[in-house]
């Protein structure tokens, strides 16, 4: 019954996504990248497929990473401005479960913009005479999970604020939470036990991106795939801080006046 | 057991300046299962805060509301209950049978039996023709039938309805109207919110008319309509009804004119004049104006 529900929110987002021709957007960046790794393919630049690849995953990364906190910060905001949260509202379903489905629409619809990205990436990396590497699938995987926990970040702000400002906060943590990471390690050696206390609660909330992120490993060649047990590891993990997220989000929103 | 319950009702929120607001203030009522109410009020009354809490988008700050027994917002009352917003942007990029079916798959129904339903209340609606359009190239008043269409999804016991009429034609009205008295036949109860006085007038059973968060009058239509009308007599020759009528006046050549507050005067009235040999001109009932009834209501309690 419950995924009956999110399964109804969420194909509704999908289909909005899709009419509103944001992947569209994507297709074009693609063939953006496709053109210039064919234009580099056709004038024969050698050895630059090390290069090609560091290319394709960046580009993959940001433009994938734009498009889920784009679709995912406007949700329940839009929602509430246009009203039609009441007649969501007025159902027999909890907040939980709207909140729910809607996290399942914008996880799809992210998804999907960042397997259109891939494919077409992929063809690109191939007129450039990069092969196949199992690798690849696992840094595909593991940046759908990272996206997912991504969006689910994303929702959580925009209960809390305003669309622009979740956006703005979901960009800075999606990008900046490695270097924040990198920041806190550095600092941590040389602080009092207070402090080394405070460095470990704050690295244990912030969503770890950069451990979804294999595309560095993905760029150089003669990397081995991560084992099994990782990959499941990450899954885990992925599920479980999307899911604190979205307990977050409905304790705002279970009794928020709308 | 009825329909709509509240008792010593208390709205308090936070207003966007920081200033604490008491929207409803002790609202107690009852709405009667297959009764058509309507609820008025000047803007910033508490209509909306008070449709809210009966549909628990927002929680009482006291008191309690509640549909057939159950606790306003729990999911077994929100089965037995349709909505309609006030002035809603239904999603821009799903057409009006897809909103339908998004609403109805929510509210439980399935399969062909969803999309009957959806079809069906789209047509009766008048939006057969553009049903496969995207709401976003739909008029105002079509997305108030989109609108209107949803909150009959699975056939409600109760409709609560905020601002119905709102950006719908004559003839929208006019059909809305008979769609509504239909379901009434059918059992369903209907409360609703509205500024059209003479929508009110022409659907309600009876009216609740707030000020300031207060319950301030309740009365059955038939009931306030009988006391705004008034009737007028002209008739010559001179006979005193001074004592029977609201006013009585000489309006020259031998002609009175009386009026007259309710009918037991007025046949009094007309029962001394013909006695006296007098010749009756004229008898006219005139129809009060609930908008002025509105007005002086409101302008008392304020």
């Amino acid at each position: 019954m419950k995924l009956r529900v999110w399964w109804a929110l969420a194909r509704g987002v999908l289909l909005e996504s899709l009419r509103r021709k944001d992947l569209w957007v994507v297709a074009i960046l693609g063939m953006i990248i496709m053109a210039a790794s064919g234009a580099l393919g056709f004038f024969g630049v050698d050895g630059l497929q090390t290069f090609a690849k560091d290319l394709g995953v960046t580009v993959l990364g940001l433009f994938s990473t734009v498009i889920a906190i784009l679709t995912t910060a406007r949700l329940l905001p839009d929602e509430i401005r246009n009203r039609t949260l009441y007649p969501l509202l007025a159902r027999p379903i909890s907040r939980f479960d709207l909140l729910a489905g809607k996290l399942m629409g914008a996880i799809l619809a992210t998804w999907l913009a960042f397997v259109i990205l891939l494919a077409l990436t992929s063809v690109a990396l191939l007129m450039f005479g990069v092969r196949f590497e199992a690798i690849m699938v696992q840094y595909a995987l593991l940046k759908m999970v990272g996206l997912g926990v991504l969006c689910a970040v994303t929702l959580t702000l925009s209960a809390f604020m305003t669309p622009s400002a979740a956006a703005t906060l979901s960009f800075v943590v999606a990008f900046g939470s490695s270097m924040i990471v990198r920041g806190l390690t550095m600092a941590y050696e040389t602080s009092s036990p207070a402090m080394q206390w405070f460095f470990k609660f704050i690295n244990s909330i912030l969503p770890q991106f950069g451990l979804f992120d294999i595309g560095p490993r993905v760029a150089n060649e003669n990397w081995a795939p991560v084992p099994l047990w990782v990959v499941g590891g990450l899954l885990a993990y992925g599920v479980a801080y999307a899911g604190g997220m979205l307990l977050l989000a409905w304790s705002k929103f279970r009794s928020q006046a709308v | 057991m009825q329909a709509i319950v509240t008792e010593d009702l208390h709205v308090r929120y936070r207003a966007k300046n920081g200033q604490n607001v008491h929207a409803v203030q002790g609202l107690s009522f009852e709405v009667h299962p297959g009764e058509i109410v309507g609820f008025l009020g000047p803007n910033g009354a508490g209509k909306s805060s008070t449709l809210k809490c009966l549909m628990g988008f927002v929680q009482p700050s006291a008191g309690s509301c509640s549909v057939f027994g159950l606790p306003a917002g729990s999911l077994e009352a929100k089965r037995r209950i349709g909505y309609l917003p006030e002035v809603a942007l239904y999603y821009p990029y799903l057409t009006p049978l897809e909103t339908l079916t998004l609403y109805g798959e929510l509210q439980g129904l399935r399969g062909s039996a969803l999309k009957r339903a959806a079809t069906d209340l789209l047509e009766q609606v008048g939006l057969g023709q553009a049903m496969n359009k995207l709401n976003r190239s739909l008029s105002k008043g079509m997305l108030q039938r989109v609108g209107i269409a949803q909150s009959l999804l699975g056939d409600p016991e109760v409709l609560v309805l905020d601002e119905m009429t709102s950006g719908l034609d004559p003839i929208g009205r006019k059909e809305l109207r008979e769609l509504l008295k239909a379901r009434q036949a059918q059992g369903t109860t209907l409360f609703f919110s509205s500024h059209e006085l003479s929508e009110v007038e022409m659907l309600c059973d009876r009216i609740l008319l707030i000020h300031q968060g207060k319950l301030i009058e309740e009365r059955p239509i038939q009931a306030l309509k009988d006391e705004l009308r008034q009737f007028e007599i002209t008739y010559q020759g001179a006979v005193s009804l001074v004592d029977l009528a609201l006013e009585w006046n000489e309006l020259g050549h031998n002609t009175y004119r009386a009026r007259f507050s309710d009918k037991h005067n007025l046949l009094k009235a007309l029962d001394r004049v013909q006695r006296e040999g007098r010749a009756v001109v004229d008898v006219v009932a005139q129809e009060g104006s609930l908008e002025e009834f509105f007005v002086e209501t409101i302008g008392r309690a304020a």
